[in-house]
């Protein structure tokens, strides 16, 4: 999904480069927002990990600012220990993450690609986080697998963000459901798909984002159909789905 | 603040009618939310304290159904058993908070209109929620300078919103750092004021947007510089700040 950063005119349903990349009403407002509450506070590390990133050709795939501070002080809250992402990119929400949980908590990373996540580790490293993550370098799906046929891990995690594949999040979710706390927190990134899930059927967008969407607009009937979580859709980022375990 | 319920139509800076109100890029956008991940779960007593609401003249003030939903999964995932509330109207946010916490759990509720209170009320009894609240009719500073001067009221409270005068959003901070735990939460409702936070110097606004607009950039500046607390700035609503008190 290689895209190159463009210039800020928001064509219809194209992602926007980052830094403007919003659901809300102007991007003043969305401007806003970071340079009010989330730039003043951003920890010195994820600045450094952000402008890295901000240089990568597959920028658009990384977690904004203002993302990263909610799922950090999200994180914080919940007292989380031991988390799991799925989608690594750069690393951006990785950091966020592994800085928000305590000194022995711990992170089961997966993502097919590990060259990006080399680019920012060194930034990682220097944070002093590094060892609170178990990257796993390939698909995701068979590492589930192979833990919920374990038998050990059932209920162990306490947040797991799933930022990858859309065309997988359904498949991923019947496992994550397991593999989640009674009462901890799965997080499902791009939900609200840039807005595509609005879009009129002749709207002009991208072959990537209209491939997609079905995916997206199938797994936002599910999860708001599936009995054993309690949902919440968000319009930060791109849209972050939370859902908490019930049963 | 009086406004009567009118069209869907969004005059520059105005507040839009109930349900239609959101810093969203869409109204579509925010009609699919609604629809897709609320209203299929909102609890019916919520449901029936919206409609209830949505025909009293001042509704406008009322708290969303997508914000009453993520307040709702908020207390609920931080264990919240002891929380203040303050400006209730006819109490959706409240009945959302009542239904999330624990059987013994107590909300301290405060509004200068009792008259509002008591509209929702039977639906709160109906839902069997009300003993967990203790609403006082009357300004809350009086309250809340009672409660500091007595000393016993520091750090006991797991979760503060304020969804009031936005004049006075500032002179609560000073006491609600206070009153909340460490590792506790104060929310304050509206702090993107309708986007109003960026509306160019000429821009129509109406006179109590404009007049309450300086008192929210003022408060929005204030929290990003407390040292006290961590924020996350969401645009939910009207925009909820959440602050999470750190020492």
């Amino acid at each position: 999904m290689a895209e190159n950063v463009e210039s800020k005119e928001n064509q219809n349903g194209r992602h926007q480069e980052v830094g403007h990349k919003s659901l809300l009403q102007s991007d003043a407002l969305y401007q806003y927002i970071l340079e009010t509450s989330v730039y003043p506070k951003e920890p010195e590390p994820m600045k450094e990990l952000r402008e890295i990133t901000a240089n990568h050709p597959w920028n658009i795939m990384t977690t904004s600012a203002d993302e990263g501070q909610f799922l950090s002080m999200l994180l914080k809250l919940i007292n989380a220990k031991n988390t799991m992402e799925i989608g690594v990119y750069t690393g951006y929400s990785l950091l966020a993450t592994a800085l928000a949980l305590p000194h022995d908590g711990k992170i089961l990373a997966m993502d097919i690609n590990r060259e990006n996540y080399e680019l920012g580790l060194p930034v990682i490293k220097k944070a002093g986080v590094e060892h609170k993550i178990d990257f796993r370098e390939g698909p995701a799906l068979p590492v589930l697998d192979e833990m919920i046929q374990d038998g050990k891990y059932h209920g162990t995690f306490d947040f797991i963000f799933v930022d990858a594949d859309k065309d997988n999040y359904i498949n991923y979710h019947k496992r994550l459901i397991d593999l989640v706390k009674i009462g901890g927190v799965i997080g499902y990134d791009n939900t609200l798909w840039n807005g595509s899930v609005v879009a009129p059927p002749d709207a002009p967008l991208r072959k990537y984002v209209r491939y997609y969407r079905d995916f997206v607009l199938e797994l936002n009937k599910a999860l708001a159909a599936d009995p054993r979580i309690e949902i919440c859709q968000l319009p930060v980022g791109d849209g972050i789905t939370l859902c908490r375990r019930l049963t």
